[in-house]
């Protein structure tokens, strides 16, 4: 299930394209799920787990495949327990947020309202005030009430 | 500071193209849309200069700050445009907002957080978007889009109910315009408090109106808020005293100069927000007549038919 908590925590990584560059593991990045989601958010091609190729920069190294997309990898991949910050997700990042909260218990902090209204229908615990919500419309009238950010 | 900035970030493959007019300025927007990639570039070429590859043009120095060191080198930067990326934790900080409003410099921020501290325009949030191949269709060029619009009402609104930012002049005024008319008209008592007045209301038909030259830090949520409820609009003139100066209630060839392009005056050290340079101008351009403004209390005379008549129309698309 994928739960949010707005505001600073305790073990969250704050800039979370910088933990990936020193700590993603190679298979992470040939994974399907990772592969569509450099695809998705960044129309660029996983050649190997070395190699990415974009169609703005040209071929590109893992290091230089987008914040958002990091973040997501992280998401997905990590098992260190640590709760990235989705502030460094843009909104087409929020569907695959929904997607990797479906597939494992993920927990994501927020220092801002990400706008989930593309990402489809969703559940989600809001840990600050231990509320479950359904959908988008639910998650704002939720989120705008919480002060912490 | 003060004035306009056009500035081009290139190097063989990417081309940044755009200006900057004001003390603060936010870009944020989707992933994948080369902040990072600009930031990065501004940098390179901040500290090796030409042997960078990277080429910077730009009439006022660009660099960037790091977390390490911000506190030392900011007080020593003097008249540059400074870059800011979003993994600086200093940027929510107070400490950074103190030293902000009283540097000469202008700040151009990557960031998707709010950042409360700083009053910044919400004409001046920029999203980055690739708009075409550059001449010899090798480079990529990328601009700068708006991504939210302040005065813009693209629809006619006809308002049940009026938000109004300010508590002081400004509120009295639309008090007085909705007064009989059927609609309510309720004070926030600050931007922060919006998004709560809103929630406390019972209408549908709701028009907010706050000052946009400092209202930046609220409109992610306010422009989600909108997404559920299409009929509350927002209108974000500068300010209030903004609107006044724009009616042409005050004579003047001075003053719509001013107003043509402000960045041309307002001292960035000076006047950390412009609705605080607006409102001075607006003192001193009708001390001494009938005119006469005060923050605080509104001067009847703006009340009077012809007068509200003038600012009203200001307002496009806005039927009271």
């Amino acid at each position: 299930m994928l739960k949010i908590v707005f505001g600073d925590i305790e073990n969250s990584i704050y800039h979370p394209p910088t933990y990936f560059d020193n700590q993603y593991e190679d298979e992470w990045i040939t994974d399907p799920l990772s592969v569509e989601m450099i695809k998705d958010i960044d129309k660029s091609e996983v050649i190997s787990a070395h190699l990415i190729v974009s169609p703005v920069l040209g071929p590109i190294s893992t290091k230089e495949i987008s914040g958002g997309v990091k973040t997501l990898i992280l998401m997905a991949f990590d098992e260190s327990e640590k709760v990235f910050n989705a502030s460094s997700c843009g909104d087409n990042c929020a569907k695959w947020i929904v997607e990797i909260g479906r597939r494992k218990d993920l927990t994501i902090n927020l220092h801002h309202v990400l706008d989930f209204s593309s990402a489809g229908e969703f559940d989600a615990l809001i840990l600050n005030t231990g509320k479950i919500v359904h959908g988008y419309r639910e998650y704002l009238d939720e989120a705008l009430a919480i002060k912490e950010r | 500071m003060r004035g306009q900035y056009h500035i081009i970030v290139q190097n063989k493959r990417l081309r940044y193209e755009f200006d900057i007019r004001r003390n603060i300025t936010i870009i944020r927007g989707d992933s994948a849309t080369g902040k990072t990639t600009l930031y990065t570039m501004i940098a390179l070429a901040a500290r090796q200069g030409d042997s960078s590859g990277v080429d910077v043009q730009c009439e006022k120095k660009c660099r960037t700050l790091d977390e390490l060191d911000w506190k030392i080198v900011l007080p020593t930067l003097h008249d540059c445009i400074i870059f800011l990326d979003e993994d600086n934790l200093f940027l929510k900080t107070t400490e950074f907002a103190r030293l902000a409003r009283n540097s000469d410099n202008y700040f151009a921020i990557i960031t998707r957080e709010d950042l409360p501290n700083l009053p910044y325009s919400v004409e001046e949030i920029y999203g980055i978007h690739t708009s075409g191949r550059y001449h010899d269709m090798k480079k990529i060029y990328n601009e700068f889009y708006h991504i939210y619009s302040g005065e813009t009402l693209l629809e006619e609104v006809r308002p049940d109910e009026c938000i109004v930012e300010d508590s002081n002049s400004g509120y009295y005024f639309f008090r007085d315009i909705c007064e009989g008319k059927g609609i309510s008209c309720k004070t926030a008592g600050g931007k922060s408090k919006i998004k709560d007045k809103l929630k406390e209301s019972e209408k549908e038909n709701i028009l907010v109106i706050a000052d946009g030259a400092s209202a930046g830090p609220e409109m992610n949520e306010l422009s989600q808020y909108m997404k559920i409820h299409p009929k509350t609009k927002c209108y974000l003139p500068e300010s209030f005293e903004w609107m006044i100066l724009k009616s042409g209630l005050i004579d003047g060839n001075t003053i719509q100069d001013i107003l043509e392009h402000p960045e041309d005056f307002i001292e960035s050290q000076t006047y950390f927000s412009w609705e605080q340079y607006f409102t001075n101008i607006l003192i001193q351009y009708t001390q001494d007549t009938y005119l006469k403004y005060n923050k605080s209390k509104l001067n009847e005379s703006y009340l009077h038919e012809k007068a509200k008549n003038m600012i009203l129309n200001v307002m496009e698309n806005i039927i009271f």
